[in-house]
């Protein structure tokens, strides 16, 4: 328990824990300080913009409230009760706005900018400036998504200081000294990172913008729908904006468990992927050989009932993984039980045996030891778990990174071995591990089994029985889990692989886009494919059902933490969601499916999730306990490493965060794509004569790719990176020249 | 040699930029003694001495190194940091002390550092000090080359041209690599300064007294000055005088004295009209003041401050607001952007003073002027807010038929005729950059 103060704010007797900071014990009575710089989650206060003075008995001048911390017998008087105070916010109002261009009627920050409202609050009504103001060029693009207008900012250093202490960076720099001050971008190249549209929901006034929603809405023509990103397995809990029924944003609504109001720019700035010039919007039918013909609704699921009823169950469904778990359900339900089509390819699927070492991922933050296991950035595969480690880094902890680029370097695909030795009675890293009571493991590699790897290591360093020490596992798809529990949930029956497949049924555009399900399309008599776009589908599907996207739709994600979250419709989707016509669908084979997430989810959870109801998952979900299971033996067969004789290399194919078919729709985020390079360790270029931005030719066995050299210094001598949409057909061992 | 020199006695007769000269004259013996005793003894002679810190801000120096922790008590080394920055215009006194006792201030530094427990010492020097950084490094080699250094290892740094970086912690930042812009307080630099670790900043001529105070002990300096000033100072004296230069004079001198008699007063028939009296950060005095004791309480007395010790006669050819616009522009230009009342404030008020020296101000704008200095006071994140708002409102407060004559005639009184060329450089003259070329 700690210690508790007793102060007084405005006459008012408060009593908070020691060191609480005086803005949040002002805030927890009732009583505002303004403030523009001060945001504690970019670290300590630094008392940049003066607009939080407050009035303290006993000093002399006004103090910076926001860099003061509950004490004993503080007697604080704010700007309500002190008229010292309340002249000294006005001044600085009054400084703030005097170069400031005051077009509020233009700024797409207007009706909900701090600036505007706390000026009507603490500021002067009228300016005295009658000089010229500073100027300057506006507004300047600084990366695709994002747009500066240098007069309206406020000097904060809010943006700096996310790019250089949360996101670590380093790209947006505060340049040139006093008034001549401003913002920039390192060496006015773009801002080119994971995390930057954060700056924009930082920033306090219409200065840092996101260019998609320039001048698209006013606040009072809004709706703000609170839902939960299902891009990657994070799920990071956002509001998304509408106008008239169309996403014109995403906003961060702070999990403090799981995002602590952070959004990768993927989840932020995917969202026109709902207007794709190739939406889906009604159902299509292959005509020759690679065109689409559209059909009506009716001749669709005629067409469709009449190709399952023909497969003689005989059928495949491929899923994404990014379905809704009430969506996969119908599906799994109509296909199951209506059809006896038990053969599926599910997304990676979870085991149980992680949730023993279940921890928020807000856990990470506290943790003293942190090894992550595996040969893909963290930022790659989960994002925002990439912001937990920078800040348990910077908070003391030791990340221990161990993969074919990390600070430990194996060979690739090792990781499972890594396991292995950590668990083993040798290894000092292990020790360690076992001894701290706050230690956190972290699986960021394909395979892994689910999470049983990292689940039979944790149990081996005794995890289980310290409630600060758990391990995650990073799934490839957003929503596997739940979809694999809404798959199982629907049938317990078990049927044999169907040879030859009569009809592969393909849901999303994930699992259309996936190189193994289009092989095994070339296998099956039909395909039906419940896709968002047309291009994915075209050439090789033979009937397409439109398909819709998270922000589409109602119903339940599960992230990588183990948390069932709740998903809301924010847009109306132009066609009728999939749960609609699988009702209707299912109807025609005896199957009872609602056309309504609600009872999907109702009928579900009674068998799955301990009967739990939407309305106790609420807006922030609570995530479950540790659950009580032994730990799984670890699997005996691992791959053996590739070692690399020095000529060939091995490729590391990997999926960048900036991929996908929503990405490619989206023609702000094309600059974050993966150039078309090949990663080279600093050995391997050096022994070629390769520099960073040389063109080099990648060959294997009879295929080739020109790409452009970049030098990593953390990758093992020996492996090749390649986005996987620039490896496509190179094979895993490839030679690297100059051509 | 004047009996009162203390920081530059002996420098008048010899070359002690040389190690042998510096020790014919009794250089490092008050080291080796220093060493001998423990690092208490040392402070404890430090807070007999009762000096006061000669870098502006006047904080006793012992205090601040007993607020130092002790070994043991923090787990971070403990750095000591000479702040050579001197930046304040009219102030010019520590490139002095460096160009001709740089062995007192290495001898300063070695005991300091043996008082407090550090083996770090860096000396942050102005960018712009090329020769005194030439100086300093030989003697430092000559210091190695004698084997003074004992474990302490002495770090030269040049700035890069911004005298913001004289503030204590933005100097620190700067050190560190980062952008030099002050930060808040607490925690005081004695607790977590340099790297979060404990660090004691002093001023060049501070610490160029300790070897005089530890040789001759805290009493023999404390008897020197007046009680609440204890000791001497070097005065750079500047302006509409004579003989400008710096006078190292024991605290409780008159402003006459330092002016008339070491000075050798006004040339021509010209009167004084103003004098500054500790650097272009403080509030001005008239001609009536002229019998003030340059001490630390004399010039509180009198609403001012003795800062940085830097004193600047101003005679009746100076028009106060075209001095008040050079002084302001100044302030403009080495504000570090971080916060607002600074930031926006002096730009405010240059363009205001403009306005004024133009004749084209109205009435109302002289108590704008005055308003805009009163909401930039107290409410700044360092005290350059404060050094740009308190002369200037100085300036309109004691010349205010000055000002409103500006108004009234709508122009400059003085014309042409107003002379600052000896007062201050126009602030073009700070723009150009350090040289960036480091000697082999
Ligand atoms: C804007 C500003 C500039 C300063 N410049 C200097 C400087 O150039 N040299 C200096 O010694 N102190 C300077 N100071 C004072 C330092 O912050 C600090 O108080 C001093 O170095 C402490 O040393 P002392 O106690 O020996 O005086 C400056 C302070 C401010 C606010
Ligand atoms: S751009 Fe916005 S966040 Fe950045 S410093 Fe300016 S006002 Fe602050
Ligand atoms: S980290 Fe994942 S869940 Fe969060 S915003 Fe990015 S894509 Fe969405
Ligand atoms: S008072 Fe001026 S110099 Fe000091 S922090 Fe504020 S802006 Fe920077
Ligand atoms: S909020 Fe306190 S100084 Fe900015």
């Amino acid at each position: 328990m700690p210690e508790l103060v007793t102060l007084t704010i405005d006459d008012r007797e408060v009593q908070v824990p020691k060191g609480t900071g005086l803005v949040e014990t002002a805030m927890g009575a009732g009583i505002e300080i303004p403030v523009f710089c001060y945001e504690p989650r970019l670290g300590p206060a630094v008392g940049a913009c003066r607009m939080c003075l407050v009035e303290i008995e006993g000093m002399p001048k006004l103090q910076a409230g926001c860099t003061m911390t509950a004490q004993d017998g503080l007697v604080v008087r704010t700007a309500a009760t002190s008229d010292k105070a309340a002249q000294g916010q006005n001044a600085t109002l009054e400084f703030l706005l005097l170069n400031h261009p005051l077009d509020c009627p233009v700024c797409d920050k207007g009706g909900e900018c701090p600036l505007q409202d706390l000026t009507f609050r603490y500021g002067p009504g009228t300016t005295r400036m009658v000089f010229p103001k500073r100027t300057f060029d506006k507004p300047i693009p600084i990366s695709p998504t994002i747009a500066l207008d240098r007069e309206r900012c406020i000097l904060c250093y809010r943006c700096t200081r996310f790019s250089e202490g949360v996101a670590e960076d380093h790209q947006l720099v505060p340049r040139n000294r006093g008034a001549q001050t401003l913002i920039t971008t390192f060496e006015e190249e773009p801002y080119r990172a994971p995390f930057s549209g954060n700056v924009i929901e930082l920033c306090p006034v219409g200065a840092l913008t996101s260019t998609q929603y320039r001048f698209e809405a006013r606040p009072w023509e809004i709706q703000n729908v609170p839902t939960v990103c299902t891009m990657c397995p994070v799920g990071c809990n956002v509001t998304v904006t509408t106008r008239e029924g169309k996403v014109k944003r995403i906003l961060s609504r702070n999990h403090p468990e799981v995002d602590q109001g952070w959004l990768c720019d993927k989840g932020r700035f995917a969202f026109s992927h709902l207007r794709a010039e190739d939406r889906v919007t009604q159902p299509l039918r292959r005509v020759r050989r690679r065109g689409f013909a559209t059909i009506s609704w009716e001749e669709a699921l005629d067409e469709t009932e009449r190709v399952l009823r023909g497969a003689g169950g005989r059928i495949v469904t491929a899923l994404s993984g990014s379905e809704t778990i009430e969506h996969a359900y119908g599906l799994a339900k109509l296909l199951r039980t209506g059809l006896g089509a038990h053969s599926a390819v599910l997304p990676e699927e979870t085991d149980v045996a992680i949730d023993a070492f279940r921890l928020p991922l807000s856990a990470i933050r506290g943790a003293e030891l942190i090894v992550v296991v595996g040969d893909d950035p963290v930022a790659e595969r989960a994002p925002v778990v990439d912001l937990w480690l920078k800040l348990a880094r910077r908070g003391g902890a030791e990340v221990v990174t161990i993969g074919a680029a990390g600070s430990v370097l194996t060979a690739p695909g090792s990781a499972a071995q890594t396991c292995r030795e950590l668990a083993g009675s040798g290894s000092e890293l292990g020790r360690r591990l076992r001894e701290s009571e706050r230690a956190i493991l972290i699986w960021s590699s394909p395979g892994g089994h689910g999470g049983a790897e990292i689940a039979a290591l944790a149990g081996e360093l005794g995890f289980a029985g310290k409630p600060g020490s758990g391990a995650f596992h990073l799934p490839a798809t957003p929503n596997g889990r739940g979809v694999a529990d809404a798959w199982a949930a629907a049938s317990d029956d078990e049927g044999p692989n169907p040879e030859p497949i009569a009809v592969l049924v393909v849901s999303g555009d994930e699992a259309a886009s996936d190189p193994h399900v289009r092989a095994l399309a070339e296998r099956a008599e039909t395909v039906i494919a419940i896709v968002m776009f047309e291009r994915v589908a075209l050439g090789w599907a033979d009937l397409v059902l439109p398909g819709t996207s998270y922000l589409e739709r109602d119903g339940t994600a599960m992230n990588l933490e183990g948390r069932l979250q709740r998903l809301r419709r924010a847009a109306i989707p132009p066609v009728a969601d999939e749960l609609s016509w699988l009702s209707q669908l299912a109807a025609r084979f005896g199957v009872d499916v609602s056309p309504y997430p609600a009872p999907v989810f109702e009928e579900l959870a009674g068998t799955v999730y301990g009967g739990l109801t939407l309305g106790e998952l609420g807006e922030r979900a609570a995530l479950a306990e540790r659950a009580q299971i032994p730990a799984p033996a670890p699997d005996p067969d691992t791959e053996p490493a590739r070692p690399s004789d020095g000529h060939y290399l091995n490729l590391l194919p990997y999926r960048p965060l900036f991929a996908g078919a929503a990405v490619e729709r989206v023609p702000e985020l094309q600059f974050q794509r993966p150039a078309a390079e090949v990663e080279l360790s600093w050995d391997d270029a050096q022994r070629r004569g390769i520099s960073s931005g040389d063109e080099v030719l990648v060959r294997s066995n009879g295929t080739s790719a020109t790409l452009r050299a970049r030098l990593n210094r953390r990758l093992l001598p020996g492996v090749v990176r390649i986005a996987d949409e620039h490896a496509r057909d190179l094979h895993a061992t490839v030679e690297v020249t100059k051509p | 040699m004047a009996a009162s020199e203390i920081v530059l006695a002996g420098a008048a007769d010899r070359d002690l930029t040389q190690i042998d000269a510096y020790r014919e004259v009794g250089g490092y013996a008050t080291l080796d003694r220093a060493r001998g005793m423990g690092p208490q003894a040392v402070l404890d002679e430090l807070l007999t001495a009762d000096i006061k810190g000669r870098g502006g801000a006047g904080f006793p120096m012992g205090r601040k190194a007993s607020f130092i922790p002790k070994p043991g008590q923090n787990p971070n080394p403990t750095y000591l940091t000479v702040n050579a920055d001197e930046s304040e215009p009219g102030t010019f006194k520590d490139r002095e002390i460096m160009l001709r006792v740089p062995h007192r201030l290495i001898e300063g530094c070695l005991i300091t550092a043996h008082a407090i427990g550090s083996r770090n010492v860096f000396i942050y020097i102005r960018g712009e000090y090329l020769r005194e950084f030439e100086i300093i490094r030989a003697a430092l080699e000559q210091a190695h080359g004698a084997g003074l250094m004992g474990d302490v290892t002495i770090v030269l740094h040049r700035g890069a041209g911004a005298y913001i970086c004289g503030e204590e912690t933005a100097l620190l930042e700067s050190l560190e690599g980062e952008r030099g812009q002050p930060r808040t307080k607490p925690p005081f630099p004695a607790i977590a300064g340099l790297y979060a670790s404990p660090t004691l900043i002093n001023n060049v001529e501070t610490i160029a007294t300790v070897p005089a105070i530890v040789e001759h002990g805290g009493a023999w300096y404390a008897d020197q000055g007046t009680e609440g000033s204890r000791g001497t100072r070097v005065f750079s004296l500047s302006g509409n005088v004579r003989r400008g230069g710096n006078y190292e004079l024991e605290l409780g001198t008159t402003l006459r004295d330092l002016i008339y008699h070491h000075g050798g007063g006004l040339p021509g028939s010209r009167r004084i009209k103003a004098i500054i009296p500790g650097g272009s950060s403080v509030p001005v005095l008239t001609a009536d003041d002229i019998d003030t004791p340059l001490t630390f309480e004399a010039m509180a007395d009198k609403g001012t401050f003795l800062g940085s010790g830097a004193v600047i006669v101003i005679d009746d050819r100076c028009c106060m607001v075209q001095l008040g616009l050079r002084v302001a522009q100044f302030y403009m230009h080495e504000s570090c952007g971080k916060c607002t009342p600074c930031r926006e404030g002096t730009r405010w008020m240059v363009q205001i003073l403009r306005k004024i020296e133009d004749g084209r101000a109205e009435q109302a704008e002289l108590d704008l002027l005055l308003d805009v200095c009163d909401r930039i006071l107290g409410k700044c994140l360092c005290p350059l807010g404060d050094a740009a708002a308190m002369p200037i409102a100085s300036y309109v407060d004691k010349f205010r038929a000055e000002f409103q004559a500006h108004i009234d005639a709508g122009g400059c009184p003085y014309k042409g005729e107003s002379s600052l060329e000896r007062v201050f450089a126009p602030v073009d003259q700070h723009t150009h950059h350090p040289t960036v070329e480091v000697p082999a």
